[in-house]
C-alpha cells in the first residue's frame, strides 16, 4: 500500500483503460469496431446483394467468367421468365392471348404461381389452427394452477426441438396410415402442431403480464368467462395474436422437409418447388434469384412486424427485450 | 343471445358431466392432441419401426428383426464419415455462429445508428426461406461462375477456379459456412436482447468502484447473460444437428457421403433406398442427441424464468 500513499493517483490510473480513456485509444477502438462491423456486414449482406444483383442480370451475363459484380445491363429477364413460365404452366397462356394479345411461350419450367398458391393455402391454414388452439390453451396455462401444468409446458417446449429431420420417416408412415399422403391438409396439421407450442408460449407471456384488475372489473360487470375472454382479452391481445399468426405463417412458408417428403410434384409448396428447379438440369440462376426474391417478399413483410416479438417467440418468453 | 353467450352455454352443456377439477384441461386438450399425434407419437413410431425391416415400397410386409437395424448402423461403411461430419457441424458450426453472433449483437448494442433497422436487416438470413438462402450459397460457391472462386483467385489464395461443391476434400465446408451465415443473426439478436436487458445502474456502480471495461464485461455482462447465452448455444446445437436443407440444396450430401450429415443419411435411407427400418433406427439416434440437448435447453430455460 506504500505505493498508493506515495502516489495518490496510482489507483485511479490503474483503473483507467487506455482503450477507453486516452484519445489515441479511442481512435484505435473506433477503427477496430468500424473494421469489424465492415467485415461482418459484408459477410451478412453480400449474399443478399448477390441474389438481387443476379436477378437483374441477363442470361448471357450470368454465364460470364469471371462474374460481374454489378449487373452490366440491368434487365428484368429473370422476372419475365418466371412470370411467363407461370402463365404457361398454369394454363393461362390462352387467356392472356385473348385479353392482351400477347403470345406467351416459355422455355423454362417453373410454375411459381401455383407453388405460391399452395404455400398460401398451407400457411394460412396452419397459422389459423396454431393461433386458435394455442390462445385458448395459453390463457388457462397462464391464469390457472393445476396438476401437471409444468409437465405440459415442458412437453410443449420439448416438442419444438424435434420436428423436421428427426421425425420425417415416422411422420411419413403416420400420414400414409391416415390416408393424408399428398394432401395439403397433412401439412396444415403438421405445421399447426409445430407452431401451436410457439403460440402457447408467446400468448402465455402476454397473459402473464395482463393486469388482474381489468379481468376483475369485467367480472364485476357480470361478464361470463367467455365474454371476458372474447370482449376484453382478445381485443387487447390483438398485436400478440397477429405476431403469433405471422410466426406460424412464416414457418409453414419456409419449411422444406415435410413438404418434400409428404407431397408429390403436383402439390408442391414453394420450398420443394424451388428446390426441384434449382437442382434441375442447367439451372438458370437469374430465374432462381428472381423467383427467390418474389417468394421472400412475404417473409420480409412479416419480419418487419414480428421483430419485436422475435426473441420471445424463439425462447418461449424466457428472454424478454 | 350473442354467439359468445351461445358458446358459453354450449360449453356448460358439454361440461356438465365433467368434474370441475378436470375442466381446466379442456382448452389445453386440442393443442395436446395435435402435438401428441403429429410430433410425439411419431417419435414412438420411429422407435417401434426401428425393430423391423420395412420397405417404403411394401410397408405391409414388415418383419421383426430385433436390433439388426442398430447393428447395421454400427457396421455401415458410411457411418463413420457421416457421424464425423455431423460432429464437425455441431461443434465448428455452432461455435463459429456463436462467436460471430455475439460480436454482431455486441456491435448492434454499441449505439450504432439505426439499431432497430440494422437488427432487422441482420435477421434477414435467418428468416429467408431455407431453400432460398441455401441456393444463394450454392450459386456463390459454384465451380464455373462462382463469386467465391473469383474472390479467392483475386486474393491469390488459389490459382484457378476449383470445384468446391463437387470435390470430396472441400464439400463439407460450404454448407457449414452457409449455416453460420443463417444462424449467427439469431444468436446476435439473443445477445442484443440480453445486453439491453442488463440494468445500466450495475455498470454505473461498478465504474464508481473503479472497475475497468474488461472487469465490467467479465463480472457483470457475462454473469448476467450466462443462462441466455446457454439457451442460445443449445439452440445453435439443435439447429445444426437437425439441419437438412443447407446440405441437401448445396451438395445433396455428396460427392459420395463426403458432406452428408445424419439427417441427410436418414433421408437417403428412407426416400431413396426405401429402407424404413434402417432409417428409423438412424432417427432414434438423432432423437437421443436432440433429447440430451432439449433436456439442457429446458433446464436453462427454467433457470432464466426462475430468476425473473
Amino acid at each position: 500500500m506504500a505505493t498508493d500513499n506515495s502516489d495518490p493517483t496510482a489507483e485511479y490510473r490503474r483503473n483507467q483503460s487506455w482503450l477507453y480513456d486516452s484519445k489515441t485509444g479511442g481512435y484505435v477502438r473506433k477503427t477496430a469496431i468500424g473494421l469489424l462491423t465492415l467485415v461482418i456486414g459484408v459477410f451478412v449482406l453480400f449474399p443478399l446483394y448477390w441474389m438481387v444483383a443476379t436477378a437483374f442480370k441477363t442470361t448471357a451475363e450470368i454465364q460470364q467468367i469471371p462474374p460481374t459484380v454489378f449487373p452490366e445491363n440491368p434487365s428484368f429477364e429473370g422476372f419475365r421468365l418466371v412470370i411467363e413460365s407461370s402463365i404457361q404452366a398454369g394454363g393461362y397462356a390462352g387467356l392472356v392471348n385473348d385479353l392482351l394479345g400477347i403470345t406467351v411461350t416459355s422455355a423454362i419450367d417453373i410454375n411459381l404461381l401455383a407453388l405460391i398458391v399452395n404455400s398460401l393455402k398451407v400457411a394460412v391454414g396452419a397459422g389459423l389452427i396454431a393461433v386458435i388452439l394455442g390462445t385458448g390453451a395459453s390463457y388457462v396455462l397462464s391464469r390457472r394452477e393445476f396438476r401437471g401444468k409444468n409437465l405440459l409446458m415442458s412437453l410443449l417446449l420439448a416438442s419444438l426441438m424435434f420436428p423436421g429431420t428427426a421425425i420425417m420417416v415416422p411422420e411419413w408412415e403416420l400420414i400414409s396410415t391416415l390416408g393424408l399422403f399428398n394432401t395439403h391438409l397433412a401439412l396444415i396439421l403438421i405445421y399447426g402442431a409445430m407452431t401451436a407450442p410457439f403460440v402457447v408460449w408467446l400468448m402465455k407471456g402476454f397473459f402473464d403480464d395482463f393486469p388482474d384488475s381489468i379481468i376483475e372489473a369485467s367480472q364485476i360487470d357480470q361478464c361470463t368467462p367467455f365474454e371476458t375472454f372474447w370482449y376484453v382479452l382478445v381485443p387487447m391481445a390483438r398485436n400478440s395474436l397477429i405476431a403469433s399468426f405471422i410466426f406460424a405463417f412464416l414457418l409453414a412458408w419456409n419449411e422444406l422437409v415435410f413438404a418434400l417428403t409428404l407431397l408429390d410434384n403436383s402439390k408442391f409448396t414453394v420450398p420443394p418447388g424451388l428446390l426441384t428447379f434449382v437442382q434441375g438440369f442447367n439451372t438458370q440462376w437469374n430465374v432462381v434469384a428472381a423467383a427467390s426474391i418474389i417468394v421472400s417478399i412475404p417473409v420480409l413483410a412479416g419480419l418487419a412486424y414480428i421483430q419485436r416479438y422475435f426473441v420471445q417467440g424463439l425462447t418461449g418468453g424466457a428472454i424478454k427485450g | 343471445m350473442s354467439y359468445v353467450d351461445q358458446a358459453q352455454s354450449s360449453y356448460r352443456n358439454v361440461t356438465r358431466y365433467i368434474p370441475e377439477s378436470l375442466r381446466v384441461y379442456l382448452p389445453i386438450l386440442p393443442v395436446m392432441a395435435l402435438v401428441g399425434l403429429f410430433i410425439l407419437y411419431p417419435i414412438a413410431q420411429a422407435i417401434y419401426s426401428s425393430f423391423f425391416t420395412k420397405s417404403l415400397l411394401r410397408p405391409s410386409e414388415a418383419e421383426f428383426v430385433g436390433l439388426a437395424n442398430y447393428v447395421e448402423i454400427w457396421t455401415d461403411p458410411d457411418i463413420h464419415q457421416v457421424l464425423w461430419n455431423t460432429f464437425v457441424w455441431v461443434t465448428v458450426g455452432s461455435l463459429a455462429a456463436i462467436v460471430l453472433g455475439f460480436l454482431m449483437g455486441w456491435l448492434l448494442n454499441e449505439k450504432l445508428p439505426y439499431t432497430s433497422v440494422a437488427s432487422a436487416i441482420v435477421l434477414i438470413p435467418w428468416v429467408l426461406p431455407r431453400v432460398v438462402g441455401a441456393s444463394i450459397w450454392q450459386f456463390m460457391f459454384g465451380g464455373s461462375q462462382g463469386i467465391v472462386n473469383e474472390l479467392l483467385v483475386q486474393l491469390g489464395v488459389i490459382d484457378e477456379y476449383i470445384v468446391m461443391l463437387g470435390a470430396t476434400e472441400y464439400s463439407l465446408w460450404p454448407p457449414i459456412i452457409g449455416m453460420i451465415w443463417r444462424l449467427a443473426p439469431l444468436f446476435a439478436l439473443l445477445t442484443l436482447t440480453s445486453l439491453q436487458g442488463i440494468d445500466e445502474h450495475l455498470y454505473e456502480a461498478a465504474r464508481m468502484d473503479g472497475a475497468t471495461p474488461w472487469e465490467q464485461f467479465r463480472y457483470i455482462t457475462i454473469p448476467m447473460m450466462k443462462y441466455n447465452l446457454a439457451i442460445g448455444f443449445l439452440l445453435m446445437l439443435i439447429y445444426n444437428v437437425r439441419n437438412f436443407s443447407m446440405v441437401w440444396v448445396m451438395t445433396k450430401g455428396g460427392p459420395g457421403v463426403s458432406s452428408s450429415t445424419l439427417p441427410v443419411m436418414i433421408y437417403r435411407a428412407a426416400f431413396i433406398d426405401f429402407e424404413v427400418g434402417f432409417a428409423s433406427a438412424l432417427s432414434v439416434l438423432l432423437f437421443v442427441v436432440l433429447l440430451v440437448f432439449s433436456y439442457y435447453y429446458i433446464k436453462f430455460y427454467d433457470k432464466v424464468r426462475g430468476e425473473m
